[in-house]
């Protein structure tokens, strides 16, 4: 079959694409999931859609082929591109755009009555184009209808299309899509309305811009769909190391983002272990809407009292819950240390010892977490204090290990 | 394709704008493959680059989309952009916006209710717009500061939840937060015949990254927005290289000593001395 840039699933390229985004450093070997052919195929794809931002590098093992963004310098995100590339037959684009010509005049037609137009105006003037059946149409017509783009009278048995209604003043909102085609969770939407602008706004940048959840949209969007309508999910998860396919039943709660990191997270309720479980959102490949749960306000009883020792993702309860310290001294015009205290804390408290003494405390489950951020402090750290003292030496333990790496304290190489 | 039988439609469209629309608009083996479906499978333009289609082609909002935009309604920063509500009245959002918790925002966002910040925002971003000049009277660390600046662009960040606006004036390059601004004044418009945005001054770091504790894909996925590269050099070990702003340096510093040990900086110079003073000073710290 000859080679296509688009796509009829976007969840084949998914991997592909995170691939060549977060580790670009592999070889076409190293891409086990899939065949050579695939590989070839996949790449070929991502090239001619995202070209301007592949690139690679050889060594005697082979080519390497990785994207590379700075999301500040760009305006728009380049991963969408991959959600505009859906395959479609000769018929729909056709047909598609036959139907919104016919119904752009006011009317309202049945099925019928549009085929005979489709076939009189437009396939007339073409020799060798294909021929038409009313079913082709009539389906064609109820998608467009379940999109919102036609409505549909019915009278008895007959039913008449008409364009629907559209009065939004899109030109008003133009500067709101374009900030949160890039902001909003489900931007990809916006991206799709940019389209339709002769010349989209590009006055917003971002910093700190993690473009890769573009890819987990549409699977963000089931979850969100669900959460809304209160109905449980049946989740197909791709273990990261085995790439073995799992299935969950879960009551979907909340999204967790991560801004600092870049990781999104389900959190549900596990029906089969109950209890609250979190579950990456890149992990998961399918989500399936089960039957609505009238369980929904217990749910989220529990859900409030879980989160209370929340830092992170992690519910790791082997110790129970763990309590941590953490003394910091504060120099003179060194104000913005309290206030990143203040600030960049998600729970627990902050309190102010003497003149230049702080101290941040928390109650979490899992104190281990904190350590990323704690040492965002290091070379103010007084004192680190855990009631489990393996998060304490774990701290002290690649401290030791920072200061040989770069050559240790007084004779500094 | 709606651009091409827009042309085509007001018989406009010629060989060679069709192939000018297609490489502005479509991806890059399109320009194989839409003119040879246009020409073999697709019966929407005839041999005279001519189309039965009458109208332009336009497309009604789907309900997707309405839901889209009234979802956003739920959001406190859809105040700094006054969109026309109209025609949403009866349209269900797609999602509740609560139903995403940014766990690890900072907690001192942006005042997007505050009615000076939405003025300030607004005149910024008309100016933005516009290409005219500002005049922004703001509390400076030690005293108020003005400064007539002309804006190019309104920077957000997810992390920090705050905007900033980028601007040059005599020569100069500005980031100031939005939510520090008391008054701003719209001036003049500014003759853009010479501009060119400023570019940042970037510096390059290197480090090598040990694969212990899922740190490989922490920290990929953590610096990702950077541009970078990786090269394995062991099972175990790799190194990276990505392009920073000289002025985010003290944020990349405490970003790479939140890994540990686990990463290892191995240039810029100047960047290590930066981690070891940082390391004496824990040292004192201990006494």
């Amino acid at each position: 079959m000859a080679f296509s840039e688009l796509i009829k699933d976007h969840e084949r390229i998914r991997d592909y694409m995170r691939q060549f985004y977060v580790y670009g450093f592999k070889s076409r070997e190293e891409y086990d999931a899939k065949s050579a052919r695939s590989y070839d195929n996949e790449r070929r794809r991502i090239e001619s859609w995202l070209g301007d931002y592949m690139s690679f590098w050889q060594d005697a093992n082979g080519k390497r082929l990785f994207l590379s963004v700075d999301s500040r310098a760009i305006r728009y995100n380049p991963l969408y591109q991959s959600f505009k590339a859906k395959s479609f037959t000769d018929k729909d684009i056709a047909l598609h755009f036959f139907i919104l010509d016919i119904v752009a005049d006011p009317c309202s037609l049945t099925v019928r009555e549009i085929v005979e137009r489709i076939e009189n105006n437009y396939l007339s003037h073409f020799d060798d184009a294909f021929s038409l059946d009313e079913s082709t149409v009539r389906k064609k017509l109820k998608e467009y209808e379940n999109l919102g783009l036609l409505t549909a009278e019915r009278n008895g048995r007959e039913v008449r299309y008409h364009l629907s209604a559209d009065t939004v003043n899109l030109d008003s909102w133009m500067d709101a899509v374009a900030f949160f085609s890039e902001e909003n969770p489900a931007g990809v939407i916006g991206s799709f309305l940019l389209d339709k602008a002769d010349v989209p706004p590009s006055y917003f940048g971002f910093k700190h811009h993690y473009i890769l959840h573009a890819l987990d949209s549409q699977v963000l969007l089931d979850l969100l769909t669900a959460m809304r309508e209160h109905r449980a999910v049946t989740l197909v998860l791709r273990s990261q190391h085995s790439h073995k396919e799992l299935r969950r039943v879960v009551y979907p709660l909340k999204i967790y983002a991560s801004v600092q990191g870049g990781r999104r997270y389900l959190l549900g309720w596990h029906y089969g272990r109950k209890s609250i479980t979190f579950y990456r959102l890149d992990a998961i490949c399918q989500v399936t809407p089960g039957a609505v749960d009238g369980e929904h306000d217990d749910y989220m009883a529990c859900y409030t009292r879980f989160r209370k020792y929340l830092w992170g993702v992690s519910t790791s309860t082997v110790h129970g819950v763990e309590h941590i310290e953490m003394t910091v001294c504060v120099g003179e015009g060194e104000a913005h240390i309290p206030q990143r205290l203040q600030r960049e804390k998600r729970n627990g408290t902050v309190t102010q010892l003497d003149a230049h003494t702080w101290q941040f405390a928390a109650d979490v489950y899992d104190a281990a977490e904190l350590l990323p951020w704690i040492r965002t402090f290091i070379g103010r750290i007084t004192e680190l204090r855990c009631s489990n003292q393996m998060v304490v030496d774990r701290f002290y333990a690649d401290l030791e290990r920072l200061r040989q790496m770069y050559g240790g304290e007084d004779d500094a190489v | 394709m709606a651009a091409i039988l827009k042309e085509a439609a007001e018989h406009t469209l010629t060989g060679d704008k069709l192939d000018q629309i297609i490489r502005e608009k479509a991806f890059a083996e399109s320009s194989l493959s839409i003119p040879a479906a246009l020409r073999k499978k697709w019966p929407l333009l005839k041999n005279d680059l001519t189309t039965p289609i009458q109208h332009p082609p336009s497309m009604p909002l789907t309900s997707l989309q309405k839901r889209w935009l009234k979802t956003l309604l739920q959001d406190a920063r859809i105040a700094l952009f006054a969109p026309d509500m109209n025609g949403l009245e009866d349209t269900e959002p797609l999602f509740n916006l609560d139903d995403i918790v940014y766990f690890d925002q900072y907690l001192d966002g942006d005042p997007y209710g505050d009615a000076v910040y939405r003025e300030v925002f607004r005149f910024v971003l008309q100016a933005v717009k516009e290409r005219r000049s500002i005049r922004l009277r703001y509390q400076g660390r030690t005293a108020p500061c003005c400064v007539v600046c002309m804006p190019y662009r309104l920077e957000y960040s997810e992390k920090d939840d705050k905007f900033r606006i980028l601007a040059v004036g005599k020569g100069k390059r500005y980031i100031i937060n939005m939510a520090r601004i008391q008054h701003c004044d719209l001036l003049e418009q500014t003759d853009m015949g010479g501009f060119h945005e400023p570019q940042p001054r970037c510096r390059t770091l290197t480090f090598i990254l040990q694969d212990e504790r899922n740190t490989l894909e922490r920290a990929l996925l953590h610096f990702s927005h950077f541009e970078k590269e990786t090269v394995r050099l062991s099972e175990y070990e790799y190194r990276v290289t990505l392009r920073y702003e000289k002025d985010d340096e003290t944020e990349l510093l405490i970003r790479v000593l939140s890994f540990g040990p686990m990463i290892q900086v191995i240039s810029p110079d100047h960047f290590i001395e930066l981690l070891r003073e940082r390391l004496k000073k824990q040292s004192s710290c201990e006494l």
